[in-house]
């Protein structure tokens, strides 16, 4: 690749300003928040009382006691864990029984992306209207008499927690459809068909040839399903608030919560490097699970 | 005998696979069929059909006084065509620059951008925010398309870059060097062309998240300095989200332009998904 002769060297420099200032812009916006985000960690800071000490880790040794952190962190789990497996085998049969091979397949793998087309809050928008008290599908419930009482669906923790699961699944379904299609697409016909001819059944069809032919597929859509999730906001923000009872807070939003409303900068950022910690585990432990997992199969 | 057997058996695959799609799809049906429904007919039969029909939501959602609709759009159009233009040629040159060094300051460079593709912006948001005031930034629309630009969406575009820089044959930007074109020259007029399928990854899929997104907006436009779209809705609702008829005429409009968007651009979109997808 590096073949340039000398002569040309002198319009190496072309390029380098902009490659600069894109570095520049970069490491102003990510790498420097971020490690401004480390160092407060470590800090009192709060622009309300004036505060801004060293402190080592005694934030973190707060969180640790902190039920309102636990409690987000178990959601936050629940959350992620749930989402990720629905989505994961959902999108999977989705995309097994959408990538038909007739015309109107295809119309139907445009419809079923829709939900990942929406900004959060628009799908958030349109749940509530459908799970609040009033909303429309008690009116079908009570309409058709399947129940007396309206639900509270977004009223009681439990419920609220199962809610916030259910639409998050809708949306990541969407997308880990269309990753299992290309995934299923590119797994080459001759190969059933093989499969076929030695008397494979489809069930040993599916585990054998399909399922280790779309392992980077799932790498790929699990990891991204996990990273999505633990950072989730804006459905939560609109679909509950975080309620009943701060029941349906995630870290990401708790966090937000601690920095933008108790202005506790230095205790928010020890929350962000614990989410950041839990993002970076996941991140490279499922694809490095999964990487191996793909060599194996 | 085995012909019609399998006619029945493709039928009944292709009734199973609507009608998962169907239920699947319920609730955007019921979106869209309420913004041109009564505030009563939404509520007594939420899946029926908008008849009679009405445009009714619509131009109530047009016409509040506060043109919430209106200045969310024109915003959210200013800050997403600014980000994107911005920040695409920067990627690019960025990453075809990158993809000319050699050695560790490549593996570093791209291992560095890398880095923003897993960071939730929550961790690096509040930072941000102290660093634009400081610079008298804070809550103005340079400050948000500049985070926009500086943040993890460009880890996004130089990923897509710098993955599709390894197919292209180099003979074609050497040929070039060798008849003396500049560097900045053999940029714009051949590598950009070669890196139309990669820019229309990135172009669609950061234009869909910058104007679909809401944490960065919400905090470092704050209210004060008119909204996006999608904070605009988040903040002018909550008190109204017993008005159907109006809360879906004006979700009907601010999703007009990406699902239209997501429409006509279909095969680039499922393209850049599925190219991203089997790479692994």
């Amino acid at each position: 690749m590096s073949t340039h002769t000398q002569p040309h060297a002198r319009h190496r420099i072309g390029l380098a300003p902009l490659a600069v200032l894109a570095l520049l812009l970069y490491a102003a916006f990510l790498i420097y928040p971020l490690v401004q985000s480390f160092i407060t960690s470590l800090t009192n800071r709060n622009v309300l009382n004036a505060t801004n000490a060293f402190i080592g880790f005694a934030n973190f040794a707060e969180l640790v006691h902190d039920e309102r952190f636990l409690r987000s962190l178990g959601f936050t789990l629940v959350v992620v864990l749930f989402v990720t497996v629905v989505s994961n085998v959902f999108g999977l049969l989705f995309a097994m029984l959408l990538n038909g091979p007739a015309r109107h397949y295809k119309i139907m793998r445009t419809l079923v992306f829709i939900p990942q087309v929406l900004s959060g809050v628009i799908v958030a928008f349109m749940w509530r209207s459908i799970l609040t008290e009033n909303g429309l599908l008690n009116s079908v419930l009570q309409g058709t008499g399947l129940t007396q009482q309206p639900i509270s669906w977004l009223g009681t923790p439990e419920l609220a927690t199962l809610s916030i699961c259910v639409v998050v699944s809708w949306m990541t379904i969407a997308f880990t459809t269309v990753v299992y299609t290309a995934a299923l697409q590119s797994v080459p016909a001759e190969l059933h068909e093989a499969a076929r001819m030695d008397g494979a059944g489809p069930l040993n069809r599916f585990r054998n040839v399909t399922l280790p032919m779309i392992a980077p597929g799932t790498t790929i859509s699990v990891t991204l399903t996990l990273i999505t999730t633990l950072k989730l906001f804006d459905v939560i923000a609109v679909l509950t608030g975080g309620g009943p009872a701060n029941s349906t807070k995630s870290v990401a939003f708790y966090l937000i919560d601690v920095a933008f409303t108790s202005n506790r900068f230095g205790y928010a950022s020890a929350i962000a490097m614990v989410l950041l910690a839990l993002t970076a585990v996941v991140a490279y432990g499922v694809t490095y699970l999964l990487r191996r997992r793909e060599a194996h199969l | 005998m085995s012909a019609l057997l399998l006619n029945r058996t493709t039928r009944g695959r292709a009734l199973a696979a609507w009608l998962v799609t169907v239920a699947f799809i319920v609730p955007i049906y019921i979106a869209l069929v309420s913004a041109f429904k009564s505030q009563s007919q939404i509520l007594s039969n939420p899946l029926g059909p908008p008849v009679p029909f009405t445009w009714e939501n619509i131009g109530n959602a047009l016409s509040r006084p506060d043109a919430l609709v209106q200045t969310g759009l024109l915003n959210s159009i200013v800050v997403t065509v600014a980000t994107l233009l911005v920040l695409i040629p920067l990627a690019a040159a960025a990453s075809f620059w990158i993809s000319e060094r050699t050695g560790w300051v490549k593996s570093g460079l791209i291992a560095l951008f890398a880095l923003g593709l897993m960071i939730p912006p929550q961790v690096v948001l509040q930072p941000i925010v102290s660093l634009l005031q400081s610079v008298g930034l804070a809550n103005s629309y340079p400050g948000l398309i500049l985070s926009n630009i500086g943040g993890g969406y460009m880890s996004f575009a130089v990923f897509v870059y710098v993955g599709f820089l390894r197919t292209v044959p180099r003979d074609v930007i050497e040929a070039a060097r060798v008849d003396g074109a500049s560097e900045l020259r053999v940029w714009w007029t051949i590598v950009m062309p070669l890196l139309r399928p990669a820019t229309a990854t990135v172009g669609i899929f950061l234009g869909l998240w910058v104007w679909n997104d809401f944490l960065n907006p919400l905090f470092i436009l704050g209210p004060l300095q008119g909204q996006t779209i999608t904070t605009g809705i988040y903040q002018s609702l909550g008190q109204y989200s017993t008005d159907y008829g109006q809360l879906f005429g004006i979700m009907f409009l601010a999703a007009l332009i990406p699902v239209v968007g997501y429409l006509v651009t279909q095969r680039e979109f499922i393209h850049g998904l599925m190219s991203g997808a089997s790479k692994g």
